[in-house]
């Protein structure tokens, strides 16, 4: 169903600790947008490039995740070209696909549990301030991977029902049911949850 | 947060995430198919409210930064992040957050039928069309350099399919309202 985008592997890239791969990125990102030069953008391009081709996706599949936002960027392109002129165009298309390719590669290199351990640290100061508890965050995650299939088996009953009375699938008449007897849950999930002293209050 | 307010945030996600895996739909009326994620915000907003429905977004973002392909057609991962549509996925959180502060400002139990429904009309299109163009935007100008303003005569082109989600997100949110009201309970 919700498969996770991580691919096995055991490349450098693969190994680096996820905090080092996220304060690239984020590093990346900032410090691209001040540079508008082919020289420094050109080749920072094709390093992403090769060490995302490096991380052994199959080609299909490496073309087919950043396909989509490629085509947005070739879009925002065609725009910068016609009001602003080649280079700002061509500037703007490496600055953003090595970005992409930079932040498909950490994907594809980070598992979800590495991902929640970093996730739950950085929520650390918001926890100590009192603002919100990081075990919170896992267990709402946890919760939606948990529902997604409940709630994909309540559509094909849905479904099933509007086929039998002969009615075709129309938004509101999936929506609504849909909506409301997925809410109604909340309770009894939320008391076997208190019953079972998950968030220890 | 009460757990219930968090489960219902979690239920909300699920279902902001199922609205992403289902085919899109047809009206009956128009022969286009629509997508059904985009009318996410707007349900959000006007069903849970403004601080759960907000949340909700925040926790569907978070997926896909962990490499969930939660967004519509299996999309996911940090690229979307880093991509010029980036302001649109921050613009979620934040017209989520408006549609439900309008929503709850605007409508009450007490209302006729014809009040709710035009109360979650407006707060969906301030909220989910508004705000979220807004933000996409702001960011894809500060992105490209083309100004704010070409940039949204560029997405033009998307309103008339966002007035009619927004419209079928009012009747949906309206008809929960009736049936099981979560938005006079405020997280």
């Amino acid at each position: 169903m919700l498969r996770s985008l991580y691919i096995e592997g055991n490349t450098p890239f693969h190994r680096l600790p996820v905090r080092v791969k996220l304060i690239t990125l984020m590093t990346a990102s900032i410090a691209l947008f001040f540079v508008s030069s082919l020289q420094i953008l050109v080749p920072t391009f094709v390093t992403t490039l090769c060490l995302y081709l490096a991380l052994g996706l199959p080609w299909r599949e490496a073309f087919g995740r950043i396909g989509w936002i490629a085509f947005a960027i070739a879009i925002v392109a065609l725009a910068t070209w016609y009001f602003n002129g080649l280079h700002e165009a061509l500037a703007l298309t490496f600055r953003l696909m090595a970005l992409v390719l930079l932040a498909a590669a950490i994907t594809a290199t980070t598992t979800i549990s590495a991902f929640m351990d970093e996730i739950t640290v950085m929520l650390q100061p918001l926890e100590r301030l009192g603002l919100m508890r990081a075990a919170d965050v896992s267990l709402a995650l946890g919760l939606v991977l948990r529902f997604v299939p409940e709630i994909l088996d309540r559509y094909e009953n849905i479904r099933e029902a509007h086929r039998a009375r002969g009615l075709p699938i129309r938004p509101l008449t999936l929506f609504v049911p849909l909506i409301i007897l997925t809410l109604k849950d909340a309770d009894t999930i939320a008391m076997a949850i208190d019953a079972r002293g998950f968030r220890r209050q | 947060m009460t757990t219930r307010d968090l489960v219902l945030i979690a239920l909300f996600a699920a279902i902001i995430v199922f609205l992403g895996i289902i085919p899109p739909i047809t009206l009956g009326f128009i022969p286009v198919p629509i997508t059904a994620q985009s009318m996410g915000v707007m349900l959000a907003g006007c069903i849970i409210g403004a601080k759960r429905g907000a949340l909700a977004y925040v926790l569907v973002i978070l997926m896909m930064a962990i490499g969930l392909p939660v967004l519509s057609g299996g999309r996911g991962g940090l690229a979307i992040l880093a991509g010029p549509t980036a302001g649109f996925i921050a613009g979620w959180v934040a017209g989520a957050y408006v549609t439900g502060l309008l929503a709850e400002r605007l409508v009450n139990e007490a209302q006729s039928g014809m009040r709710q429904t035009a109360g979650f009309f407006i707060a969906s299109l301030i909220g989910g069309i508004g705000v979220v163009y807004l933000f996409g935007n702001l960011w894809l100008a500060f992105v490209t350099g083309i100004g704010l303003e070409k940039a949204f005569v560029g997405s033009l082109a998307f309103i008339p399919g966002d007035l009619l989600k927004a419209g079928i997100a009012t009747l949906a949110a309206r008809a929960v309202l009736v049936g099981y009201p979560l938005l006079p309970q405020r997280a």
